[in-house]
């Protein structure tokens, strides 16, 4: 009980009228993490169900790790395969670790992995901390706790990010995904965007150069590899089927975000997310639902000018952000519908407009994350309609 | 075999059902000292008719109805009244009430009843009058009075009698023992009240849980030759709710603002159909009833038959607790039940049970976190309402959205606070949202009131001032009309009248000092 007597005998000053008074929120956060908190409110209901606010970000928390470590051992496994032709090495301080401990074989898993490690941590670590800094400092203002979801947006928004984006620019996007999309509208619960969504559109349409285009999801200086969405808007569906296989793009060895390329782990962890009831099956059907349908009603329209046209489903579901976007950024609860008939409604507009911006729109090949963002807009309208049918049929049975 | 509708939402809590051994009903000691609250059911408290140092008997009615919603009161044993007095009550609030404190004697002495056997021969009238003055309230937990309830006026005629026998909150096993020991009992009291309410059917429900009591309700069943349909169903909480059931067993939703009545059906609860079987038949008033002891802070937990107006502490104590713990006692079940504040306080009709939870086993909640909208209480509530809403409404003080989102369909069975990943104490917030609803309700009805008062005195001043105005133009009318017969013009008559007494006044000596 030594942690807990140093605790209690520094608590004064951080209570009201004491030196750190302002700090509470710090020493709060601190002081749960070892121990339960004593000061409890009377719930009438005086048993409840083993889930929490703290298990259920934990346990999103953990569903991203298979995409995590695949999405690192991808990062190793594009660039070393690149480094191989080119005979080159990893320069700067990677560079150093990477020959350090281990190599450029494309083929070690260890290798790979170390090359993934050397530049996904960095940015994480500096995710988390620019946003944790965000997040203590309201936590102090308003005087409330830190809440366990920044561990789900710190993550979230990491993997979406490509491998070798400036770590001042991570900075950057999770401060702005963080204070304004989320703790303006007074933090957990009451914002209406998705806040790691929020934070990469802020990078998207502040740093183009170094989060689209071609030269960015290999983790190698100056080199130029296109995503799979990139070649088709460029070549069609041919110019993709000859760069990459189905099964490549499902299992997840193709450029892309760090966590985004894997539909395989991506799934294995969203599956986990909908049997424990954290993520709504509705919104992930929804989208496969909106997706599925509008992309084979492009198909059957066909274009002779927009190659992209042609892309079948079950590609538009193994490509990009969309298995990501479906499973971990459309089902945040905060910022998604909440009603059944909302849920679903909420999902098919994703769905469709993921394929309408892909497709469609030139400049956007990637479409998952503003039909995301366009639908949390939506989400509340949604609710609104499903909540008057809801009183319309109530009022109908009164008499 | 009839078919079982699902109801929406609902949860699967753990039961801790046999902990306190179903079947098995001991009597629990007369205590030295009975407190009987004057107010045991919902309404109107009941008026004392003994005064202090009074002998009283064991079913003496010592407190009389005050109007329609107001149950009386008995004792349920010999001994003295010692005070009449504000005592502490089990009751959420922790606020005192009016009771009627007895120094029990040891010789249990009973008033001696006489019943009707043939009820059949009697009148619904004169049934629920006997049912009313032997002082039944229903003993589910709401405590409605069951003379009002089986009055469900002309206009509703009722088809079928649901016996209510689902007791789905963990814990608890009361009604389960009365289901067991008393079936026969049951059955004729469930006879006797659809013979009040003319029902053509009844009905019995229980959950599937509780196999025991699904076997002797059957058995008596059959030994009374009587045609009853006993109906099992899924255990699933909260399936025991009135409208719950009523959807389970019939697929019919009671009108929101409604009464079971209003499709035909009146539903009671096991023990209220015994009490007003030992009402009509033994003659004999409510004065005990069956409560769960349970909870692993008990040495023994058990169902006894206990005297109305026990303090819980002697039956607690009873059980096996330590007395000097400082221990957490829920009166009702871990769903819908509340921590009593003062120990002393007594049971009453609608004590179904108390809960001495250890620490480990219902541990007190966690601050409550922020609500991030994950919709489990939606899919939990049992009313399809938007918990998630109400809450914020809740929060807001928004009493339009809240009546908008149907707060008063709320059942608070509390499967949205069960389900709450952040811990909210959603049930809180309703009820103090309906509270505050019903007070506003309230301010408005008097304001409405001193409104029309004022309103109609405003009126009632104009016409008043009207009818002056037209007395004087009549008045004044009369008098010009008799000035110009005369020729004499009377006001300047009455000028002349008022000079002529003015020059008298000032002729008179000034008076000097």
């Amino acid at each position: 009980m030594g942690l807990r007597q140093q605790l209690d005998a520094i608590e004064p000053h951080f209570k009201p009228g004491g030196r750190f008074e302002s700090w509470y929120a710090l020493y709060e956060a601190v002081d749960t993490i070892f121990y339960s908190p004593g000061s409890v409110t009377r719930a009438n209901a005086h048993v409840r169900d083993g889930i929490d606010l703290k298990r259920i970000m934990i346990t999103v928390w953990l569903a991203t790790f298979p995409a995590m470590f695949y999405g690192m051992y991808n990062i190793g496994l594009q660039a070393n395969d690149v480094l191989a032709l080119s005979g080159g090495v990893l320069d700067g301080w990677r560079g150093g670790i990477v020959a350090a401990l281990g190599g450029h074989d494309s083929a070690n898993i260890w290798h790979n992995m170390l090359y993934g490690l050397v530049h996904f941590l960095p940015l994480y670590l500096v995710t988390f901390i620019a946003g944790g800094f965000w997040e203590v400092l309201f936590a102090m203002r308003r005087g409330h706790e830190v809440n366990e979801g920044f561990f789900v947006t710190s993550i979230l928004f990491t993997l979406t990010l490509p491998p070798d984006l400036p770590l001042w620019q991570a900075a950057m996007g999770i401060s702005f995904g963080v204070v304004i999309g989320k703790e303006v509208f007074g933090g957990t619960g009451k914002n209406f965007l998705n806040p790691a969504l929020t934070g990469r559109a802020f990078l998207y349409f502040a740093y183009p150069a170094q989060i689209s285009g071609d030269a960015v999801w290999t983790a190698i200086d100056g080199y130029s590899g296109a995503t799979p969405l990139g070649v088709v808007a460029a070549e069609g569906m041919g110019g993709l089927t000859e760069a990459y296989t189905w099964w490549d793009a499902f299992i997840g060895t193709i450029p892309g975000s760090i966590g985004e390329t894997s539909t395989l782990m991506i799934m294995i962890g969203g599956l986990v997310l909908i049997l424990q009831g954290i993520a709504s099956w509705r919104v992930v059907a929804g989208c496969f639902v909106g997706m599925i349908a509008f992309s084979m009603l492009l198909n059957s329209v066909g274009s002779a000018s927009n190659p992209a046209f042609a892309m079948p489903w079950h590609w538009h579901m193994v490509v990009g952000g969309f298995a990501f976007g479906a499973f971990f950024m459309a089902t945040d609860p905060v910022s998604s519908a909440m009603t059944d008939q909302g849920r679903w409604l909420y999902g098919i507009l994703i769905g469709v407009m993921c394929v309408l911006i892909r497709v469609v729109n030139p400049a956007f090949p990637e479409g998952m994350m503003l039909a995301i963002l366009f639908a949390n807009l939506f989400a509340p309208l949604f609710d609104h309609f499903a909540v008057s049918a809801n009183i319309k049929r109530r009022a109908a049975r009164v008499s | 075999m009839r078919t079982i509708h699902d109801i929406h939402g609902g949860i699967h809590p753990p039961e801790r059902k046999a902990l306190s051994r179903p079947g098995d009903l001991k009597q629990a000691p007369i205590p030295p000292v009975l407190v009987l609250p004057l107010r045991q059911h919902l309404g109107v408290p009941a008026l004392p008719i003994v005064n202090v140092g009074d002998r009283v008997l064991g079913g003496q009615t010592i407190a009389e109805v005050q109007g329609v919603m107001s149950v009386p009161v008995h004792a349920p044993t010999s001994g003295t009244v010692t005070a009449i007095e504000a005592r502490p009550i089990a009751h959420a609030s922790g606020l005192q009430d009016q009771c009627i404190v007895i120094e029990t004697d040891d010789q249990d002495q009973w008033l001696t009843f006489t019943g009707t056997a043939d009820w059949r021969a009697l009148d619904a009238a004169t049934l629920v009058e006997q049912v009313r003055t032997a002082g039944i309230a229903g003993m589910g937990g709401a405590g409605f009075p069951t003379s009002v309830k089986l009055n469900p006026g002309p206009a509703r005629s009722i088809e079928t009698l649901l016996v209510n026998g689902t007791e789905c909150e963990p814990y608890i096993t009361a009604d389960d023992t009365l289901m067991q020991c008393q079936a026969d009992e049951l059955i004729e009291g469930a006879r006797i009240l659809a013979h009040i309410v003319s029902a053509e059917s009844i009905l019995i429900g229980i959950e599937d849980n509780k196999p025991d009591a699904i076997a002797s309700v059957e058995a008596a069943i059959a030994r009374s030759g009587a045609e009853i349909e006993l109906a099992t169903f899924p255990t699933k909480y909260p399936s025991g709710g009135e409208k719950q059931i009523i959807e389970i067993l019939t697929g019919q939703q009671v009108p929101s603002g409604g009464i079971p009545a209003d499709i035909g059906l009146v539903c009671v609860n096991p023990g209220t159909a015994v009490a007003a079987k030992r009402a009509i038949i033994d003659g004999a008033p409510l004065t005990h009833r069956i409560v769960t002891l349970t909870g692993e802070a008990l040495a023994s937990p058990q169902n006894v038959t206990a005297c109305l107006g026990t303090p819980i502490t002697a039956l607690l104590t009873h059980a096996g607790l330590n007395a000097a713990s400082e221990q957490r006692i829920i009166h009702g079940g871990p769903m819908m039940g509340f921590a009593v504040s003062d120990l002393s306080a007594p049971i009453t009709k609608i004590t179904n049970c108390l809960l001495a939870p250890t620490p480990a086993e219902l541990p007190l909640p966690e601050p409550a976190k922020p609500c991030i909208r994950c919709g489990h209480c939606a899919e939990a509530c049992p009313a399809s309402l938007l918990p998630q809403q109400l809450y914020w409404y809740a929060r807001a003080k928004d009493q339009e959205q809240l009546a908008e989102h149907r707060l008063f369909d709320c059942i608070e069975c509390g499967a949205c606070a069960y389900v709450c990943p952040s811990q909210i104490p959603l049930v809180q917030y309703y009820r103090a949202a309906k509270g505050q609803i019903r007070d506003s309700e309230q301010e408005k009805r008097r304001s409405d009131n001193s409104r029309e008062r004022f309103e109609a005195r405003q009126v009632r001043l104009e016409t008043e001032a009207a009818d002056r105005e037209a007395k004087r133009a009549a008045r004044k009318a009369a008098a010009q009309s008799k000035a110009a017969e005369d020729g004499v013009d009377p006001i300047q008559a009455a000028i002349e009248r008022a000079k002529a007494r003015k020059a008298d006044q000032a002729s008179e000596p000034e008076q000097t000092p």
